[in-house]
């Protein structure tokens, strides 16, 4: 077990090494950079071109790659030109947003996903099993952007239940419980409306592991037995079917790391998603390589993480 | 309101705009400063009851004449009060809250509730002795005796001082400073290079006189100078003076901690999204009515919504494309001015010489004769582009200086007036020849033109092939590119590497307070983008900022004389002039938008404890 996971780390070196060198030969590859949006007649291009050379956007590739990468391996990811901090700490701020956001729609994702996954799975082809579908094509029909912003005019500006934008309310003083509760609670609406899109995936997942499950002659043979009809769902066929599930969260995770663009710009909240569209579009190379290999990095721990908790759970797949 | 006059206009005298706010893209919608316009109600008197949300429209149609540029007040001012502005943008504010370092239009919002500038400016964008502090000009016209009033101070108590204002232009004249500002302001004052460049330790051309006077000598003495050409911004140097200049702009003192000397104080902030400002009783021009401010950014998509509930009072911006379908808002008066700004075509005429540095005009290029580009003048019906595509708030553009500078716009100038017959007979006068559907050079070539434009709304592609198809109407082959805003400015030459393809492309312009359009036009000029030049052409400009021209009267002639001598030679042709609209509570007094309102933030109150809800 440990030697796998072991084995698995060395190999993400060199995958982490090649994706530094993709994502900034990519970021390199964008016309135009963090200078070019902001020409103005006042400036005399000399000062601009003095600049240019000031951040090295001058040198070959190799030179800047360097540059980079030596930094950042210390953790420095260079300034950002457009918000004028460290790229760390602007991240750092983003990531504890984003990273809120991730863990109540996971949360909410579960909470919902399992109960109505369950019923839709053992009462299946029942009036509530047809109900349970029809959310779930529901959900995959509707676009997010569209859902998150009907969401946003029934309970932000009809009912007045929900905050309609930011992640907290002007004026709280960090530290406190008030500003605890309104930062949870700016965060609702969004990480509800992403839970009730994303949770139809796994519904339906869990529905057809527990169809399937249900025939399985284990199954036959716990029944044959004499077991109650709680017992044979609670312990053989729930356990069985959420293998899949669990082997899914790590991917989950990474997927809410990187934010959702649609979400947080809907509800203004200032997370890694709107900073990686609005870093790109101003050509904020230091933020967009950060990210990227932040994301990248995620990925890949993420793979790992779903392998690992999949040996965990599955015996049958630890590999000797 | 003093308000967006600094948030583009000193700073940012002329800037790229994207053509249309870019929809996913993180840009805000244009929101320069404007002057105020002629409407009628502009000086009505508080009185005039009940205001409608807008103007009525015919036919879904609208004039910014219609507008005021200053807000009806209804109802008394009661005491105190708190309202909340929204930030329209689909991104965070940087943050960067300090005005000699800030680069963004949203943190600029943000700065205007609590600093401001030394000097302030009338409708017509010339520095008067209105403001936290005064100027005289000398006999020679380029030295400037300041004087700080005595009531000035820091919001932590300290005075502001002749020092702090020389600290600010030493820290922008430093090498190490990392923010935008170092530019023709800045080189324009005496000894500045020489200190930019490490080679005297102080600026001779600025004198600390007393505690709270200041002279600075300029090299050139010119109209410019009087409009937008002072840095006018102080920086605390009790606070910053002991700092590494690298360093200042990521400091906590910028950042969480800002100080100014305007009318609130920010009492916090959350990084990007919103701040809280209470008001600042110490401020020169008397403590502010409301009690307290609250900003926040909201997203572009919502805007109607808030606006709807009372969740914002104020916005800084208003996206114009939702505005035909809210202009019935029963909670809000929508206020109106001219965008200092316009839209144009450009026919690429020649090259950058980068040895040189200036533009190297090719009489031989495919766009040089002047009646290929007159016809293409006149083939397009901007009137309908405006009333189709913009519900009439942007309209047929004539000139190359805006209505949005008055005094210097020529409104008597017609431009060259949509007539596709008279199009067709100038391109048959010269010699373009039909073959087939499309017509050939004079010499017998063939005749094909590119234009790129670029992408960024829903109506960005249709609207360039109406243009299309408007010169192929005329017999032109014209073939269109759409490319995104970073691509099209590095092709069109803003690194003076012309892409040779591109013949005719569709752009934008801010403009500055200042009417001098030698950073757009002058041969020197890299965003000359045309890559025109002309004697008459650098005479015009020369003079139009030359000592003679301190007359306005002289100076009106001259700009008049240089936008009739554009119409004719037409190296780039004006299409739409824009509006700008932001809508304000009812509940909200003492407010206007553009400059010279005499109104100023500590002005502002409230009638009524709850903003009003729309019906």
């Amino acid at each position: 077990m440990w030697k796998i996971i072991v084995r698995r780390i060395l190999i993400m070196i060199p995958q982490i090494f090649l994706l530094s060198i993709l994502v900034f030969l990519m970021a390199k590859a964008m016309p135009g950079d963090a200078l070019s949006g902001m020409l103005d007649p006042n400036i005399d291009p000399a000062a601009i071109d003095a600049m240019r050379e000031k951040l090295g956007l001058n040198d070959p590739w190799y030179i800047q790659y360097w540059d980079w990468i030596t930094k950042a391996i210390q953790g420095d990811f260079g300034q950002s030109f457009r918000f004028k901090m460290p790229v760390s700490e602007l991240i750092g701020q983003r990531l504890m947003n984003t990273l809120w956001l991730a863990i109540v729609t996971l949360i909410l994702t579960y909470l919902i996903a399992i109960p109505l996954g369950i019923t839709s799975g053992r009462y299946n082809d029942s009036w509530l099993d047809r109900l349970i579908t029809g959310y779930t094509y529901i959900g995959f029909a509707a676009p997010l952007f569209i859902f998150a912003l009907l969401m946003v005019w029934v309970f932000g500006f009809h009912f007045h239940w929900f905050p309609t934008s930011g992640s907290v309310s002007p004026g709280e003083v960090p530290g406190t419980l008030s500003h605890f509760w309104s930062k949870f609670y700016h965060l609702l609406l969004p990480a509800l409306s992403m839970a009730l899109i994303a949770t139809v995936g796994t519904v339906q997942y869990l529905r057809n592991e527990i169809i399937d499950t249900k025939q399985k002659d284990f199954i036959l043979t716990a029944r044959a037995k004499g077991a109650s009809e709680s017992r044979v769902y609670n312990r053989h066929i729930l356990r069985n079917s959420l293998l899949p599930i669990a082997a899914f969260f790590g991917y989950e995770i990474t997927g809410l790391i990187g934010g959702t663009v649609f979400v947080e710009s809907i509800f203004s909240y200032p997370g890694m998603g709107m900073l990686f569209l609005s870093s790109i579009t101003i050509r904020d190379f230091s933020v967009v390589t950060a990210l990227v290999l932040l994301y990248g990095v995620a990925a890949i721990v993420g793979a790992l993480l779903s392998d690992i908790i999949l040996s965990i759970v599955d015996p049958r797949i630890r590999i000797k | 309101m003093r308000k967006p006059i600094r948030s583009k206009a000193l700073l940012v005298s002329l800037m790229f705009v994207m053509l249309f706010a870019l929809a996913a893209c993180g840009s805000k919608n244009n929101n320069g400063a404007a002057e105020s316009t002629a409407a009628p109600s502009a000086s009505a008197p508080a009185e005039t009851a009940k205001a409608t949300a807008a103007p009525d429209a015919e036919d879904g149609l609208y004039n910014i004449k219609d507008f005021s540029n200053i807000k009806t007040n209804q109802g008394e001012a009661i005491d105190g009060g708190t309202i909340t502005f929204g930030l329209v943008s689909d991104s965070p504010f940087e943050g960067t809250l300090n005005l000699n370092f800030y680069s963004g239009a949203p943190d600029a919002e943000v700065l205007n509730w609590f600093d401001e500038g030394l000097l302030t400016w009338d409708k017509d964008y010339v520095y008067t002795n209105d403001g936290a502090a005064t100027y005289e000009v000398a006999e020679d016209g380029r030295t400037f005796t300041f004087t700080i009033r005595d009531n000035v101070n820091w919001q932590d108590g300290k005075p502001v001082t002749a020092e702090d204002w020389l600290f600010a232009h030493e820290v922008i004249g430093n090498p190490k400073y990392d923010g935008p500002r170092y530019g023709s302001d800045f080189t324009n004052i005496e000894g500045m290079e020489e200190y930019h460049s490490g080679k005297a330790k102080t600026i001779s051309g600025i004198k600390v006189l007393g505690e709270k006077k200041l002279q600075i000598t300029y090299l050139k003495s010119s109209p410019s100078l009087l409009t937008g050409g002072i840095w006018i911004y102080p920086l605390a140097k009790h606070i910053f003076g002991g700092m590494d200049v690298a360093k200042i702009s990521s400091s906590p003192e910028v950042r969480q901690k800002p100080i100014g000397f305007g009318a609130f104080k920010v009492e916090s902030i959350v990084p990007g999204e919103s701040v809280v400002f209470v008001k600042n009783e110490d401020y020169w021009r008397g403590a502010p009515k409301l009690d307290k401010v609250i900003l926040k950014v909201i997203n572009p998509t919502t805007v109607v919504q808030e606006l709807k509930s009372g969740g914002v009072d104020l916005v800084d911006a208003f996206p114009i494309d939702q505005f035909p379908d809210n202009a019935k808002m029963s909670n809000v008066e929508y206020l109106g001015a001219v965008d200092r700004a316009y839209t144009y075509i450009g026919f690429k005429l020649g090259k950058w010489d980068a040895e040189k540095k200036v533009v190297a005009t090719d009489p031989k290029a495919k766009m040089a004769d002047v009646n290929l580009r007159k016809a293409m003048w006149a083939a397009v019906d901007n009137d309908t582009v405006g009333k189709k595509f913009y519900s009439g708030l942007r309209w047929n553009a004539t000139t190359l200086i805006p209505p949005s500078h008055p005094e210097f716009h020529d409104a008597s100038n017609p431009g060259v007036p949509f007539d596709p017959e008279a199009a067709k007979k100038i391109l048959d006068d010269a010699g373009y020849k039909l073959n087939g559907e499309f017509r050939t050079n004079p010499d017998g070539s063939e005749l094909k033109i590119n234009f790129i434009s670029m992408t960024g709304s829903d109506i960005a592609e249709p609207l360039a092939q109406y243009y299309v198809q408007s010169w192929k109407a005329i017999g032109l082959n014209v073939t269109l590119e759409m490319v995104e805003f970073n691509t099209f400015y590095d092709r069109v030459g803003q690194n003076g590497e012309d892409d040779p393809s591109v013949d005719v492309y569709q752009g934008a312009w801010t403009v500055g307070i200042d009417v001098d359009p030698t950073g757009l036009y002058g041969k020197d000029a890299i965003f000359n983008f045309p890559r025109y030049s002309s004697a008459e052409n650098d005479r015009l400009l020369t003079e139009g900022v030359s000592e003679a021209a301190f007359d306005v009267n002289k100076r009106k002639e001259i700009y008049k004389e240089w936008q009739q001598f554009m119409v004719n030679e037409i190296p780039v042709f004006p299409t739409l002039y824009r509006a700008a609209l932001v809508p304000v509570n009812n509940r909200i007094l003492n407010y206007g938008i553009g400059d010279g309102t005499g109104l100023y933030y500590n002005d502002i109150a409230v009638s009524a404890d709850k903003s009003a809800v729309a019906q």
